[in-house]
């Protein structure tokens, strides 16, 4: 029997490219094919890449020619894209991984599925406990739009992995992750020279590392476990002691006027729009248990939640706290042309 | 190195330190490495608090997983130190009975309507009074968690939601966690009724105490309860800021903010013999019976223990 071949539905995403980077490395993996409607973000080797919309009804005839054994959904899309309307997100979230959950049946190959989900279905309580495991889903009510196409999108997984008790179907679910080059929203919220935060909260984060956002996705793919997996760094980090360690100033906002603000002031100094999971991330925090992931899933981030903003500073060339020549430049940018 | 620093007056100090500043923003450091480098003719003590601020400027501090940050709490110390020496008088009797090494669970009666300072207290009596001072947990209303500034000030002096979950975690990380059985119950009693124990909840601590192994220490807190003596409760404030309940007290909102100042009564705190409930194993939360049995003896013991305390402090406020 030869390696391993592996589909990533989403490899024109970050964590798509990222994975498949990854996997040509790996000599038990035989073939790599990468699906989406963009090209990948890097130049793949022995990837094959094919132009497919998860959302047509095309995936169903494309994926059982593929004879994958493995298919990784690294498409999730944790914040609206600029320019596109916010109802597009459902489209891609909820309806692409039914049309892939659809096509799997059809599939006699497939034998493991693995999503790149998010912990945003535990959402952010002020009351709920610090450290959410794999069994606390859904124990809040779904807030944000975004939540609730999680929580559909887990429910339909859930339903296909009980209807196929022979396939290994992991959800991964991942904290928010930073590192080098990123330029996710919270990622450029935390590189903003002068960072608003809502007056009167530090929210404790966990920020995972880019690096091993895409160790534990890698992982699971070689050796997925059942159900859901927390992914996140051990430990947390209180927002105004990221801010401090990166050499950020903040501006404490008071908490009513944080969105108006993000949305004007962020949307100038390119930190984009932060959208209500945002928001409720940065006044309350989340945490969630990763034992799971230690102990089943068998993988260790390289990093803490300390650790991996501390290598976002070094790498971000952070630690810099000179304020004076910043406030210029900030004044410029506000004052100066669209982006 | 260096002989001791020289003494100067102060005015002269504080011009030697700007120089120093201020010569080394010229030579290229950022601000906060140049108030460091200036610092360093300052007297010990001033040059170790320029330090520390400029290590905290910089983040690097220690925080557990939790928000718990140990220096800031320290420096929230002397405050406390002052309530618990000056204001209340509180007399600690039993300290020994939280064990120096270990997980340990502390029960309490709960009081204080506008804000219960009880759990702090107990805080000091095991920071001042106990052989091995170690830093305690304790369970905050989840509603506190949703306003600005309480919610962050809680977190970092050791506060953590009131969660089973949170609870339980922190036992098995060999902590100390203290829990308020009688909740909101408890704070928002009418003065009339104070050291009546409300009910004990169903009896959730037990349970985590029976699955953790963790000793269970009962604590009477005498005194908390004339704080802010609750004549009445405003249930439409307490509707329109969303709070559990909206207390009214002699001094409060009448005199606005500073009703918020506690009535100086006095306090005893007593720590009553711990119950082991290790030998009973984990399974035994599953027994109802047995929950509803030990979580009335600690409930039968505390209320015993605040009669006779009582008793011994005699008048409330002298």
């Amino acid at each position: 029997m030869g390696g391993r071949r592996i589909l990533i539905a989403g490899i024109g995403t970050r964590w798509g490219t990222e994975l498949a980077l990854r996997l040509e490395r790996d000599p038990a993996v035989e073939s790599i094919i990468g699906i989406d409607t963009t090209p990948p973000l890097a130049d793949l080797e022995r990837t094959e890449v094919l132009e497919a919309d998860i959302r047509s009804p095309v995936i169903a005839r494309l994926l059982p020619s593929t004879g994958a054994d493995t298919l990784v959904h690294a498409g999730i899309v944790l914040y609206p894209v600029p320019g596109k309307p916010a109802r597009s997100l459902h489209d891609i979230n909820v309806i692409g991984t039914l049309q892939l959950l659809a096509a799997c049946e059809r599939s006699p190959t497939i034998e493991r599925v693995i999503v790149r989900g998010s912990a945003a279905i535990y959402g952010c309580e002020p009351a709920g406990p610090s450290f959410f495991t794999e069994t606390m889903a859904r124990s809040f009510p779904l807030r944000t739009r975004f939540q609730r196409d999680i929580g559909e999108l887990e429910g339909y997984f859930e339903n296909f992995a009980r209807r196929h008790s022979d396939l290994t179907c992991c959800m991964l679910r991942y904290q928010p992750d930073i590192g080098p080059g990123q330029r996710s929203p919270l990622s450029r919220y935390l590189s903003l020279p002068v960072v608003p935060t809502q007056l009167g909260f530090d929210p404790r984060l966990q920020l995972i590392h880019s690096d091993d956002a895409t160790g534990a996705l890698h992982r699971a793919t070689m050796s997925p476990v059942r159900g859901a997996v927390n992914v996140a760094p051990s430990g947390s980090i209180s927002l105004s002691r990221a801010l401090r360690l990166l050499g950020r100033t903040q501006v404490p906002v008071p908490h009513p006027l944080f969105g108006p603000a993000m949305a004007q002031v962020g949307g100038r100094l390119g930190a984009g729009n932060l959208f209500g999971d945002g928001l409720r991330l940065l006044r309350y925090g989340r945490g969630v248990d990763n034992t799971r992931m230690l102990d089943e899933l068998g993988f260790r981030p390289a990093f803490d939640a300390t650790g991996a903003i501390r290598d976002f500073a070094r790498t971000e060339g952070g630690l810099s706290l000179a304020p004076s020549p910043r406030v210029a430049s900030i004044l410029e940018r506000l004052a100066g042309a669209p982006r | 190195m260096s002989g001791p620093p020289p003494v100067g007056s102060t005015v002269e100090m504080g011009s030697r330190f700007l120089r120093g500043f201020r010569s080394a923003v010229d030579g290229g450091l950022d601000p906060l490495a140049a108030v460091e480098a200036a610092s360093t003719d300052l007297p010990k003590s001033l040059r170790d608090s320029v330090e520390r601020m400029a290590r905290r400027m910089r983040g690097d501090y220690h925080e557990d997983e939790w928000g718990f940050d140990e220096e800031f709490a320290e420096a929230a110390y002397p405050f406390f130190e002052f309530l618990y020496d000056r204001w209340w008088r509180v007399e600690a009797t039993g300290v020994e009975n939280v064990p120096a090494h270990g997980r340990a669970m502390v029960v309490s009666n709960h009081a204080g309507a506008l804000f219960p300072f009880d759990a702090s207290m107990i805080t000091g009596a095991i920071m001042k009074e106990h052989p091995l001072p170690r830093w305690p947990r304790f369970m905050v209303l989840d509603w506190a968690f949703e306003l600005p500034f309480l919610s962050a000030f809680m977190r970092k002096v050791g506060g953590v939601p009131a969660s089973p979950f949170n609870a339980t975690r922190i036992l098995e990380q060999d902590g100390v966690m203290m829990v308020f059985p009688e909740g909101v119950k408890g704070t928002g009693k009418p003065f009339a009724e104070r050291y009546r124990l409300q009910r004990f909840g169903r009896g959730g601590f037990v349970e985590i105490a029976l699955r953790t192994g963790s000793p269970i220490v009962p604590v009477a807190v005498v005194g908390s309860e004339e704080i802010y003596p609750m004549i009445g409760n405003s249930s439409l404030l307490a509707k329109a800021v969303g709070a559990p309940f909206a207390p009214v007290t002699p001094t409060f909102p009448w005199l606005g903010p500073l009703g918020l100042i506690p009535l100086p009564s006095k306090w005893r705190i007593e720590f009553c013999d711990p119950i082991d409930v290790s030998g009973l194993g984990p399974e035994a939360a599953e027994d109802r019976r047995l929950v509803f049995e030990l979580s009335e003896q600690v409930r039968e013991t505390i209320q015993e223990k605040l009669y006779e305390n009582l008793v011994k402090r005699g008048s409330a406020f002298v």
